[in-house]
């Protein structure tokens, strides 16, 4: 009896140390491809299923949609070499990482039609000059929400989530590089920045703010702001932050007068991807405009390509800062890049916030 | 496993029946080392290994990982869930045992309803029940309302983020792991023990201190070990209930792993951490015996 128990007890020990092991390297479901089934990895609730089904019904081709929900989970996968995946859709500074380590195809752009159609902001970025590997998708901003309930100033300033006024009242994204956008631009820096001083004074701010804050939230900040939990939070444009503002007319999302930032999340080809022709077939598909509408209408989130707007029948989200930041307020909005080797600084940086 | 055999029986049976054992162990066998050994093995192997500049482990042999576990950062975080983690476990063992108490001194038939009852609640997603203390514990939430009507609070309060909302998730989450082993080992004592306690001029306290634990502390033992062990892994209830600012163990492993794609270092702290819960085993088989002994 006795020993049994222990037994149950070890047995639960082990399932712990492995249920850890396990967060880092979940095995992949890619399988095989081939013939008329494409695998697509992408952003949970990026592509909408009436995406994926339109493409099946036109193509005949067979989609296998398969989500992550961080860049990182993403990369983990396709660097074991064998995730079947044609299609990925990796955000901007993920991009970036991914042509470093080889793990997507360049993109021949004789086999894609409308890339005029995007914005003319996606048409040439940073991150990847020429989109010599990605087509963006969709994007949003890193921005700031607050609610008139509570919060009886105008709001255009990170500087609020420092104040000592709304003490227990303000929640940071529970995230390193959005924390430091936050707290880089508010110290004077680029959110691009990867000087050691700079990133080490922005760690600073963040250690002075942690006893204003109520906490790191970024699961149901959108929920606390509408329930009057929250005065004011840092917060990711998008479905949960659209929802909130459209329901709730005193809920708003601003960009901050310090910048905040823009992110896209666009499509690339897997690196030994077994289905190429489907692969392009879908990356075109993508970029018809009438399809690009329905990453509003569907899925609330905005869409790179421009000419889609015509095509959005939800006018309203085109109208919500929490979907489409408008134009003049992402004019000073940072793009995310690879910080490279200058992660180290970051991550020990908030290491030691997260920690304090 | 050869309950059935037969005392004396030799040669081709006995080989044989060793057959159809190891027949009948292999798929738990195998299911043991795919699920349980080998990411074990690859955890272990992982913690030495180096990376590259991506992040992505290239093999090698290091102990820097193990090095940088020196750093007061990780020290604090790993000394937090243990505090976190001990006091759960002490909550839950109190609570543990009185409800067990009552419910093994009810009539037999009633015992099974209550367990039921403990049951339950856990067969909605532990997800759904997190949040569901969220909107208890709001502002204009029935918490909130009782604390109202008896004067305690005067219009809206809430109680998250903060410590004790997360104290008291973890409580809830644990209980039931400690309910059960408990009422096991108290369910099997005669009840004429403590009526001969009593009778021996016995109060309530030293009935249960100097008669019933004594006999209970195997359960206890093992109700112990089921709720300090998970509690030290936990990440979700303290980001949800706490705020997330008190970063737990479970937490720091989680960004290790994914958004730090350090899984070395990652790693390295799930072999600390399972170094930790084997000592805690070994002591608690050293006090097991120890008990066996005197028994």
């Amino acid at each position: 009896m006795r020993r049994s128990i222990l037994a149950t007890a070890v047995a639960a020990t082990f399932l712990l140390a492995t249920g850890c092991g396990a967060s880092g390297s979940d095995s992949s479901s890619g399988g095989s491809s081939g013939g008329g089934t494409l695998h697509v990895y992408a952003w949970a609730g990026e592509i909408p299923d009436s995406v994926v089904k339109g493409f099946e019904q036109e193509t005949g081709i067979k989609v296998t949609l398969d989500t992550f929900d961080s860049n990182e989970t993403m990369t983990a996968k396709l660097s074991t070499g064998a995730s079947g995946y044609d299609v990925v859709e990796p955000s901007q500074y993920s991009v970036q990482q991914l042509i470093g380590q080889q793990l997507i195809e360049p993109l021949d752009h004789s086999r894609i039609q409308g890339l005029d159609n995007l914005a003319e902001k996606f048409r040439n970025p940073s991150y990847d000059p020429g989109l010599k590997y990605s087509v963006p998708w969709i994007w949003g901003t890193t921005g700031l929400a607050y609610t008139d309930a509570c919060v009886k100033e105008p709001v255009t300033s990170w500087k609020i989530l420092f104040d000592q006024k709304y003490k227990g009242k303000v929640y940071m994204l529970d995230n390193m590089l959005a924390s430091y956008i936050a707290a880089l631009q508010v110290t004077g820096s680029r959110a691009t920045t990867t000087d050691e001083a700079q990133i080490a004074r922005a760690t600073d701010a963040l250690l002075a703010q942690k006893p204003v804050l109520a906490g790191y939230n970024s699961t149901n900040y959108a929920q606390l702001l509408s329930t009057g939990q929250a005065c004011a939070t840092q917060a990711w444009s998008g479905t949960s932050m659209a929802k909130a503002v459209q329901s709730d007319s005193n809920v708003h999302y601003v960009l901050p007068e310090e910048g905040g930032s823009i992110w896209t999340d666009g499509l690339a080809i897997a690196k030994g991807a077994k289905n190429v022709d489907a692969a392009y077939a879908f990356i075109n598909y993508l970029l018809r405009p009438e399809v690009a509408a329905k990453a509003t209408d569907d899925g609330a989130s905005a869409s790179a390509n421009e000419k889609a707007r015509e095509h959005i029948k939800n006018t309203d989200a085109l109208k919500n800062a929490a979907v489409y930041a408008p134009d003049e307020s992402i004019a000073k909005a940072d793009f995310l890049l690879d910080p490279g080797p200058a992660i180290r600084h970051f991550q020990q940086g908030w290491t030691k916030v997260r920690a304090s | 496993m050869t309950s059935t055999a037969v005392p004396g029986t030799t040669g081709a049976p006995g080989v044989r029946r060793l057959a159809l054992s190891a027949a009948m162990l292999a798929p738990a066998g195998v299911v043991t080392l795919a699920l349980v050994v080998a990411p074990l093995v690859l955890v272990i192997r992982n913690s030495f290994a180096r990376t590259d500049a991506y992040g992505n482990v290239q093999g090698g042999f290091t102990l820097d990982n193990y090095g940088r576990l020196a750093d007061p950062v990780f020290l604090k975080v790993l000394g937090y869930s243990l505090g976190v983690a001990a006091a759960t476990t002490v909550a839950c063992l109190v609570l543990g045992y009185v409800v067990s108490y009552y419910v093994a001194s009810r009539p037999p038939q009633r015992q099974l309803g209550l367990l039921l009852l403990i049951i339950v609640p856990f067969w909605t997603d532990f997800l759904v029940r997190t949040f569901a203390w969220i909107n208890l514990l709001s502002p204009g939430g029935p918490v909130n309302s009782v604390t109202d009507a008896i004067g305690l609070t005067s219009g809206p309060a809430g109680w998250i983020p903060s410590q004790g909302a997360s104290f008291i998730g973890l409580v809830y989450a644990f209980l039931p792991t400690a309910i059960f082993p408990i009422y096991a080992s108290l369910r099997g004592i005669d009840p004429s023990l403590s009526e001969a306690a009593r009778d021996l001029g016995c109060g309530w306290w030293r009935v249960h201190g100097k008669v019933l634990l004594p006999i209970a502390r195997p359960g206890l033992l093992a109700a112990f070990l089921l709720v300090f062990v998970p509690t030290l892994g936990v990440f979700v209830i303290p980001v949800l209930l706490g705020g997330g600012k008190d970063q737990l163990v479970g937490n720091l492993i989680v960004t290790l792993y994914t958004e730090f794609r350090d899984q070395p270092m990652g790693a390295a702290v799930s072999v600390l951490l399972l170094v930790l819960l084997l000592a805690c085993l070994a002591a608690a088989g050293v006090v097991t015996r120890r008990l066996r002994r005197k028994a």
